[in-house]
């Protein structure tokens, strides 16, 4: 398997290993993130995706391995560690409130309040997700209702944008496409091309469309069964390749099965 | 009206308008200052206790040893005050007890893991059986809730002349009058409870942090909400809250008896005044002001059935269904106001 060392890491996963119970999660993963770079990241149900992700957000901790964030070695403590340093995750369930209102989620766990007594700053956090939706164009008609009166795309939406617009300069993105329709998918793809272009963030985008992926990434690593398979970029790929590989694994698996 | 349905405590405020004015027809001293007095210890503590329990059950979360606390906490001023401190450290020291228990419950919940209900039943028992070891089962006079009688010549007049009278007069200290024993001390402090927990709910990062723990724990997690230090604090207010009211009710009565029976039927009055304020047991939702108002109509619904002398074997019977009815009528207001045809 390929792997440069290079300066332009903003991130890397070295030797990381999860696993729960008798299952193992991730088996000896190396990862790494270009500065600027998308990568995205294939693999079947189950292959350990998202446990990395979370692990990368400093949700969980890896058994083994280390974790290097722009040439420095961290053993995050806690979410906002990971965050402090620039990296906020969308996570495949999205972790919003259904109770808490749209700009309530949008400021989770990152609220303005007032000076001296912390109260929360309603109209300014109420302003800046106003903009901050408009920016990238998502259209939500009420910001004060509870999300849970929204649909499953408006509130994809809301987790997408709340991390697109936080502070952070790595992206995880865990199956963005997920609730969407052909359209917002669209426009989700639009926003990470925007990014792309832009170069200022680097991101993963997990997604189980490898059209999606060869449009909007620039490598693309694919996980199997824990273990990162396939490292190229993704000008060097095809759908047909990409499928092939998978489908093989799935073959294979069937005749052992058989054959047991 | 809509307007007022709109709001997530219209219900029990509609439940409660009509209570008094059922009662204010039914029986004319109703409407009488004489009985706003009454009225009063019917409501106040159990609006201070459900709304530390409003905070708890928003975070998903209950507490069921607020009984125990609320017992407990009045013996152990007693016992400090034994040591010879100041009346003002016992307080302090008492609710530093109260608070520890709040936090092994919120320990044993969060951090253990056992569900909040089993710990807070075994900290109920376990609590009160602490409090009858404590108290040797017997009754104790509350530091500083002495009465003083005293002869006074109070000038009043009557049929247009003054007359001079000698009238008993009853004095008790400017802590216990603070603390419990003057009429409004009980009324102002859940006043402040609310108004206090009202904004810290509504307005601060806490609040927020206390409905994404109750609404999506794993969610707030994700998002880096530090869930059992949540759960933890909402605990440890909850049991400050039990211990400050043991204290409130013993200088109110100027004793307290270790009756953990009554301890626990408190407990239950305050949980229904939460729930019936319109606070969610599954967590996520919840109103501080709904408290105090479930407070208020389970105290109104008391005060009118005694003043309307009903029996005391048929009170807890009525009082039962009431409840009852009034959460009936929450649910359908509830239904309402999210325009679904399905809660
Ligand atoms: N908290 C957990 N406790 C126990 N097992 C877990 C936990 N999280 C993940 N697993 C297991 O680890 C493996 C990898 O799960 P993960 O969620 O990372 O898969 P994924 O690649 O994201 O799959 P999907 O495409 O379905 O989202 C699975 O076998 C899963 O059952
Ligand atoms: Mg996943």
């Amino acid at each position: 398997m390929p792997e440069t060392e290079g300066d332009d890491d903003v991130l890397r996963v070295e030797h990381v290993s999860k696993r729960f119970g008798a299952v193992t999660a991730l088996r000896d993963i190396n990862l790494h993130l270009r500065r600027g770079e998308v990568l995205g990241l294939l693999g079947d149900n189950g292959a350990g995706k998202s446990t990395l992700m979370k692990i990368i957000a400093g949700f969980q901790n890896p058994d083994e391995g280390r974790i290097v964030v722009k040439g420095e070695q961290v053993s995050f403590r806690d979410v906002d560690h990971a965050r402090s340093l620039g990296i906020d995750c969308v996570y495949q369930d999205l972790a919003l409130v259904n109770e808490l209102d749209v700009v309530q989620n949008m400021f989770l766990k990152r609220e303005l309040v007032s000076r001296p007594i912390p109260l929360l700053a309603r109209r300014v956090m109420r302003e800046r997700t106003r903009e901050a939706l408009e920016r990238i164009g998502i259209n939500i008609p009420r910001l004060d209702v509870p999300v849970a009166r929204l649909s499953g795309g408006q509130r994809q939406a809301i987790a997408v944008a709340r991390t697109v617009t936080s502070e952070a300069d790595v992206i995880l993105l865990d199956e963005p496409l997920a609730a969407m329709g052909a359209k917002e998918g669209a426009m989700i793809l639009d926003l990470v091309q925007q990014l792309r272009e832009a170069g200022e963030v680097s991101i993963i985008m997990i997604a189980h469309n490898y059209v999606h992926v060869l449009q909007s990434c620039d490598r693309v690593n694919l996980i199997q069964g824990g273990e990162i398979t396939f490292d190229k970029p993704t000008a060097d790929t095809s759908v047909e390749e990409l499928n092939e590989i998978v489908v093989e694994e799935y073959r294979r698996a069937r005749r052992a099965a058989q054959a047991g | 009206m809509r307007r007022l349905l709109t709001l997530r405590e219209g219900s029990i405020v509609v439940v409660t308008i009509l209570a008094i004015a059922y009662f204010a027809v039914a029986n004319d001293r109703f409407l009488t200052s004489a009985n706003f007095k009454t009225l009063l210890p019917y409501f106040a503590p159990f609006a201070i206790l459900a709304v530390g329990e409003v905070m708890l059950m928003v975070a998903g979360e209950i507490d069921l040893s607020i009984g125990s606390v609320y017992l407990f906490a009045p013996f152990m001023f007693y016992e400090f005050h034994q040591l010879g401190l100041p009346l003002v450290v016992d307080l302090l020291l008492c609710l530093v007890c109260a608070a520890l228990i709040g936090a092994l419950n919120g320990v044993l919940t969060a951090v253990v893991g056992i569900s909040s209900f089993i710990v807070t039943l075994g900290t109920l028992l376990g609590v009160g059986g602490l409090t009858l070891i404590i108290s040797g089962a017997a009754p104790v006079a509350m530091p500083g809730a002495e009465v003083h009688t005293t002869t006074e010549s109070v000038k009043k007049v009557v049929n247009g002349h003054t007359i001079t009278l000698q009238e008993q007069v009853n004095h008790v200290g400017g802590f216990a009058r603070v603390f419990g024993a003057g009429i409004y001390s009980e009324l102002i402090w859940a006043l402040l409870a609310v108004a206090l927990l009202h904004v810290v709910l509504r307005s601060t990062r806490w609040g927020m942090y206390t409905v994404a723990v109750g609404g999506n724990r794993h969610g707030a997690a994700e998002a880096g909400i530090k869930v059992r230090s949540i759960v933890i604090r909402n605990f440890v207010l909850c049991a400050l809250l039990a211990g400050f009211v043991g204290v409130l009710e013993a200088m109110r009565a100027s004793s307290v008896t270790p009756d953990t029976a009554g301890a626990s039927e408190t407990m239950f009055r305050a949980v229904s005044a939460a729930v019936i304020g319109g606070t969610l047991l599954a967590g996520g939702e919840g109103t501080v002001v709904g408290a105090l108002l479930g407070a208020l109509f389970l105290g109104v619904l008391r005060d009118g059935l005694v003043l309307d002398g009903v029996s005391a074997d048929y009170l807890d019977f009525i009082l039962g269904f009431a409840i009852l009815i009034a959460m009936a009528v929450n649910i359908y207001v509830g239904r309402v106001r999210k325009g679904s045809g399905h809660a």
